[in-house]
């Protein structure tokens, strides 16, 4: 199986869900109706009805594979193990984190990126040991979609991608420029190591699911309505996120390992 | 000796009360919204670490620190929204009646999971004629801290309560608000069939324990 193959079926699934998006419009309220009429705007989930089956087809598949294989990954691997991996695979992420810290003009950001990927990478034994950040550098994560959102780029409607969850049409492209333009993915892509690819792909699938075990079965416990819920989290924090991009603050010092559970 | 170290304390009251009668009213208030949050998270603490307690018990406890600390009535009234006004009074109780129960069961739940962690206020900032922000973090054994800004309002005869919880951007009531408003339109949008879910939720809650 070839990564190009997946990612054919991926973009004809993509394709089939924004025809079925078109399909599935939820109809505004009555325009005598003021108050439903702000909400709705303020909602912005045109495709609600269809966005909705798709998270109920992605919860499905959270709730019988990822979630248990994360659960079994926290029982099996200490939590030590487990920050070397968050550690390791995060360090692969810098050139993009280095190359979204330039596009929005955070030069600060950018050398700290640099050095902590400097840094990480030699004294770190190849990224699996975070040392920039006892010495002073705390991680960030920087991504195309808050880019664009430094940049001005409204979000759009809310959108949910199947396998891969919460977006917006901004998100979602930024999400697409990066699974083509990092540069470790192209390297392995085009010298026969795509299964390195792939590994890397479910490693960080497992890590982050295993880091939000804790945060989403809160959600999902304490919510009447798991997907508006979720909605409205993914919302405020892509928000949160642009604005300290804005202001240049480390916009997400590393919300997976704040967000993990050390048990 | 005793003598020094007696002086020397009444030198320090004395500067001390000068130093907070010299301060205008506001900066007082920023101190009492701090220790409000700092005291309650030790108490909360506390209660968890209590192994005399018994469940019913710290439950109990649970429910009188979140009842007195949160501002339910202004929580509710915020997340019910536009169909807070469209309930009859009757609907109005029963829908804070629940709420609180949705409440306390969730925070007894996720302190069920403490593990250890502190929280560390940082300060409080002005927010509107009668509110403060208390800014904190909560500090883990491992891990960075996680920030998080507690909202508290004064009403005209009542201390200062808690009136939304931020962390990291993301406002508690801001999501309850559009969670509840989803469920009154899977709902029909009728104010007793979300009080049947509600109340479902509960059940779910205490079954889960």
């Amino acid at each position: 199986m070839s990564s190009g193959w997946l990612r054919a079926m991926l973009m004809g699934l993509g394709l089939a869900a924004a025809a079925a998006w078109l399909a599935g419009c939820a109809s505004p309220p009555p325009d005598d109706d003021a108050e439903a009429k702000a909400e709705f705007e303020q909602i912005n989930d045109p495709l609600e009805p269809t966005n909705r089956a798709i998270f109920t087809f992605n919860d499905g598949l959270d709730t019988y594979f990822l979630r248990p294989a994360a659960q079994g990954y926290r029982a099996v691997v200490p939590p030590f193990g487990r920050d070397r991996v968050l550690d390791f695979l995060d360090n692969l992420k810098m050139p993009i984190y280095f190359a979204n810290d330039l596009l929005q003009g955070n030069l600060s950001l950018a050398t700290d990126t640099m050095e902590r990927f400097l840094l990480n990478s030699t004294f770190g034994v190849g990224g699996l040991m975070d040392v920039a950040e006892p010495m002073g550098i705390p991680g960030h994560k920087s991504d195309f979609g808050q880019t664009f959102g430094v940049w001005g780029i409204g979000e759009g409607p809310y959108l949910v991608l199947p396998l891969y969850g919460p977006s917006n049409p901004r998100d979602a492209i930024g999400t697409g420029i990066e699974s083509y333009g990092d540069p470790l993915d192209y390297y392995l892509n085009n010298n026969y190591l795509k299964w390195v690819a792939w590994t890397r792909m479910g490693a960080t699938a497992l890590s982050q699911r295993e880091a939000y075990l804790d945060l989403l079965d809160d959600v999902k416990r304490t919510s009447l309505d798991y997907y508006s819920a979720m909605r409205s989290l993914y919302r405020q924090r892509r928000k949160a996120q642009i604005n300290q991009a804005k202001v240049g603050e480390a916009a997400s010092p590393d919300l997976d390992k704040q967000t993990a559970q050390r048990k | 000796m005793l003598r020094r170290s007696f002086l020397q304390a009444s030198a320090c009251l004395i500067v001390t009360a000068a130093g907070t009668a010299g301060l205008p009213h506001a900066a007082a208030a920023a101190e009492d919204a701090q220790a409000f949050i700092q005291g309650l998270a030790q108490r909360a603490i506390d209660t968890v670490a209590d192994k005399r307690l018994g469940e019913t018990e710290r439950d109990e406890q649970f429910r009188r620190l979140f009842v007195s600390s949160f501002d339910i009535p202004e929580i509710a009234r915020f997340v019910l929204a536009r169909y807070w006004r469209a309930a009859t009074p009757e609907q109005q109780q029963e829908f804070l009646k629940l709420f609180e129960d949705i409440t306390v069961l969730t925070w007894a739940r996720r302190f069920k999971d403490y593990n250890g962690e502190n929280l560390q206020t940082l300060g409080a900032t002005k927010d509107g004629e009668r509110g403060w922000v208390v800014d904190s973090q909560i500090m883990r054994n491992q891990g960075p801290p996680i920030p998080v800004q507690w909202r508290l309002r004064q009403g005209d005869n009542s201390p200062l309560r808690i009136v939304d919880i931020v962390v990291e951007g993301v406002s508690m009531a801001i999501t309850h608000r559009s969670d509840y408003a989803a469920a009154m339109q899977a709902n029909g949008g009728q104010i007793d069939s979300l009080l049947a879910a509600m109340r479902n939720k509960i059940e779910q809650l205490k079954a889960a324990g």
